[in-house]
């Protein structure tokens, strides 16, 4: 019987061998051994830094229409109001960008590296809005095969190769899915509800992506819509601005990209009744 | 007698400023029988002439499909056709993996000139001794490239390459501006045609004819019997101007050989030129 | 010649007694006969007119462009062996596209240049490759304003106010030399590009030709490098032509004077 209280309920030496402590200390033990195991542990990215919260975006008759806010929080803290987070990449294309800030910097600039190699040969081919969806999620599930991730949530929305309007969502584990109405991060809950409530009083099933069933959506209806989610947003997403972008691509009119837009016609009536809101405390 | 020094390598100069050895691998290119290409407003053909080494022989291959939207037609050395087209079908691959979407056949041309600019500028390689008439279709219609080893890539309308095939060149030089609104059918012919031009002694059968034509619906290949009806037709054209029994341009009913991965394998294993 | 037969001509990177390296001249031997290009430096940007030599009526007009893009802000065009200029632009492309990962910022003209410079340099030290047998114009517009550029085959560049090579090279050179540059308006110098173009090939009138054109200029294309449209390219070959047949009467008058 052993009597070292420290050992009880432990597994016995004499059955499994001696604990090997250089593996609890495996940060010493390997800084001892530099030389054999100089790349252990490597770490990657852990966490996003500095965010921008939900993008959101919705299939009308002939293109699509996305919005952004233009934030960039640190933690809970507002650190940057005048982050655009929709990203042009040409007349029919756009990409939507959440997640981690310095990630959506690298994504701008691959796209803008692409854009320089497509007009190296005189191809006269443009990309099309879902061949840059390809591209970005074969960046994505490279980086996190690479267990690297660019730690982003996106929706790519314009016109495809097909001519029809086109909105497509991926993820930093390269997961991808469409549908006529779309939200990445906290709009998932908060205006894909919304959203989705549109589409059925319009008669849409939203289950079917490939049916044109969003044909019977106005422009106007839908930018009505997308508003009244970014409200929404701002009102119950604590990482969220009231300054925020919208973007419309549509086959007649192009490509159209409005910045600095504030929500309107908000009340904060009901915030008096809510404990601990705003300055000292009322009750 | 006179030895030219400066044809021995790649990567000398002769003093005028010419590369012998890659005016040599052009060379080459005659050696091998003719090809042909020419397009339309809306498909782009291939006519090669196939030859046998002896009689009990296969025919070597002439045609090679690169992409649903792609083919050559090779003349010269038909091992460097293979590996250049090998390395097409990766491209084409690795365009329709990244982007989704049919490698432009410009950029696909453009590549391989890139390759084979390098056989022209380091020692320990030689030039590809092969040229290629390259037909796609991609979003900005069809196209018609010939590639040269020396890494020259020009588009054209029509053109022949290969053994006798000025004449060929010449029969299209005539005609290629009627080409412009032909249907598919009227442009096969008019590639047979051109292919005649560089017979002697030889006919054109349906075991020594190869035919490729890509346009919207994409690229079918024509091999051995599949071939005879455009042999024929070419005939009956010639006679009464213009076929008049079936205006279609349904090629589908003549139930064409599409390349399926058994061809494929056989681009493989042959190397017979 | 008195190169040949020496011996030492016939390898890259090798010396002759007095000095000279004589692939490297022969290299340059196949830039003149090539087709001209030349490059303008304007007040706002940069132009670019090539002498493309129609080998075949067959070929399809307008493609086969042989200026090549190096980056949104930079051109190159090259007189000589077409591929080689490919297999130039190709290595101009990367560098510029390592600049902008490491800075952020567009390649500036002359840190290209002296890079590219380098890499032609590199291809007259070693016998197991050729020199590249092209010059080559490189020009563009960065921070600095425009930059106008010729490579020889020896690696060796200039800045130039006005640059020319290929078989016309000296028609075009005197006739850059009797512009204004750089105080022209890249508007201008279209058209007087054009016009240099048509008179260079005065020489080989038996071959058929067509002209290219490119221009990056601020106040028109944004500082972006691209093919000059279709409307002012047609007009500046109006023009080219007239001048061209002004002349051929001009010239005939002094026959008859004479």
């Amino acid at each position: 019987m052993d009597h070292d209280p420290f050992r009880w309920g432990r597994p016995r030496d004499d059955i499994y061998g001696k604990y090997d402590y250089s593996i609890a200390n495996s940060e010493h033990y390997f800084q001892e051994h530099k030389d054999k195991y100089s790349e252990f542990p490597r770490m990657n990215t852990q966490e996003p830094i500095v965010t921008g919260t939900s993008v959101i975006g919705i299939k009308f008759e002939d293109g699509i229409i996305m919005a952004a806010d233009n934030l960039g929080s640190y933690g809970s803290l507002s650190r940057f109001t005048d982050i655009e987070r929709l990203i042009e990449f040409n007349d029919k294309t756009v990409v939507g960008i959440s997640g981690d800030i310095s990630d959506l910097q690298k994504i701008e600039r691959l796209l803008e590296e692409l854009k320089i190699e497509s007009s190296y040969d005189d191809v006269n081919i443009e990309f099309q809005a879902d061949n840059i969806h390809k591209y970005l999620r074969n960046v994505l599930y490279s980086r996190r095969n690479k267990m690297d991730p660019l730690w982003n949530s996106l929706i790519v929305g314009g016109i495809g190769s097909d001519n029809e309007p086109f909105l497509k969502y991926v993820d930093l584990l390269g997961v991808e899915y469409a549908s006529p109405a779309l939200s990445t991060g906290f709009g998932n809950y908060l205006a894909i509800p919304i959203l989705r409530k549109f589409l059925e009083e319009k008669g849409i099933d939203e289950t079917k992506t490939d049916s044109d069933n969003f044909r019977n959506i106005k422009e106007e209806e839908a930018r009505k819509c997308v508003l009244e989610c970014m409200k929404v947003l701002f009102y119950r997403d604590a990482r969220s601005l009231n300054k925020f972008s919208i973007v419309t691509i549509s086959k007649k009119n192009g490509i159209k990209l409005e910045k600095n837009l504030k929500i309107e016609d908000m009340s904060w009536e009901f915030a008096k009744d809510i404990k601990g809101y705003g300055n000292g405390q009322r009750y | 007698m006179f030895r030219n020094n400066y044809d021995s390598d790649t990567v000398t100069f002769s003093p005028t400023g010419r590369l012998f050895q890659v005016e040599y691998a052009l060379e080459a290119i005659k050696q091998g029988s003719a090809s042909i290409g020419l397009r339309s407003d809306t498909h782009a053909v291939l006519v090669a002439l196939k030859r046998n080494a002896e009689d009990l022989g296969s025919y070597h291959k002439k045609i090679i499909k690169i992409d649903n939207h792609i083919a050559i037609a090779l003349s010269g050395l038909a091992p460097d056709a293979r590996v250049l087209s090998n390395y097409l079908r990766n491209k084409a691959m690795e365009e329709k993996l990244v982007y989704n979407r049919p490698i432009p056949i410009q950029l696909a041309v453009n590549l391989l000139a890139d390759k084979a600019q390098q056989n022209t500028q380091s020692y320990g390689s030689r030039p590809y001794g092969v040229g290629l008439l390259v037909v796609g279709y991609d979003g900005s219609g069809p196209h018609l490239f010939e590639f040269q080893p020396s890494g020259q890539v020009l588009e054209f309308y029509a053109n022949a390459i290969g053994a006798r095939s000025q004449g060929a060149r010449t029969y299209l030089e005539r005609n290629f501006s009627s080409f412009k609104s032909t249907t598919e059918r009227e442009l096969i012919a008019k590639g047979v045609e051109a292919l005649r031009q560089t017979l002697k002694d030889t006919e054109l059968t349906s075991s020594n004819t190869s035919i490729a034509i890509v346009g919207k619906s994409g690229l079918k290949i024509f091999e051995n019997e599949d071939v005879e009806p455009f042999l024929k037709q070419e005939t009956a054209l010639d006679l009464a101007g213009i076929d008049e029994n079936s205006n279609s341009t349904d090629i589908e009913e003549r139930n064409p050989v599409e390349q399926t991965q058994v061809n494929d394998t056989n681009v493989e294993t042959m190397d017979t030129d | 010649m008195t190169s040949i037969g020496t011996g030492y001509d016939l390898s890259n990177s090798v010396f002759s007694p007095d000095g000279r390296n004589f692939q490297v001249e022969y290299a340059g031997k196949a830039v003149e006969n090539a087709g001209t290009s030349v490059g303008i430096k304007c007040k706002d940007g940069v132009v670019f007119a090539f002498e493309k030599i129609i080998s075949s009526k067959l070929l399809v007009p307008g493609k086969n462009k042989k200026i090549l893009s190096i980056d949104k802000h930079v051109g190159l065009i090259a007189s000589g062996l077409i591929p080689d200029s490919r297999h130039l632009a190709n290595r101009a492309r990367q560098e510029s596209k390592n600049y902008r990962s490491f800075y952020k910022s567009p390649i500036p003209i002359p840190y290209l240049v002296d890079r590219i410079g380098n890499y032609v340099q590199a291809h007259t030290c070693y016998n197991s490759v050729r020199p590249f047998g092209i010059m080559s114009i490189i020009g563009g517009v960065d921070e600095d304003g425009p930059h106008l550029y010729m490579i020889e085959p020896s690696g060796v560049y200039w800045g130039y106010l006005g640059a020319a090579a290929g078989k016309g090279r000296q028609i075009a050179k005197s006739e850059l030399e009797k512009l204004d540059l750089p105080n022209i308006s890249c508007r201008d110098a279209l058209k007087e590009a054009a016009r240099i173009i048509y008179l260079a090939h005065e020489d080989q009138k038996d071959k058929e030709f067509e002209l290219e054109m490119s221009w990056i200029s601020l106040t028109e294309t944004n500082g972006r490098h691209q093919f000059v449209p279709e409307d002012l390219l047609k007009q500046a070959k109006l023009l080219a032509e007239e001048s061209d047949e002004e002349e051929e009467e001009d010239e005939d008058e002094e026959m008859q004077e004479n």
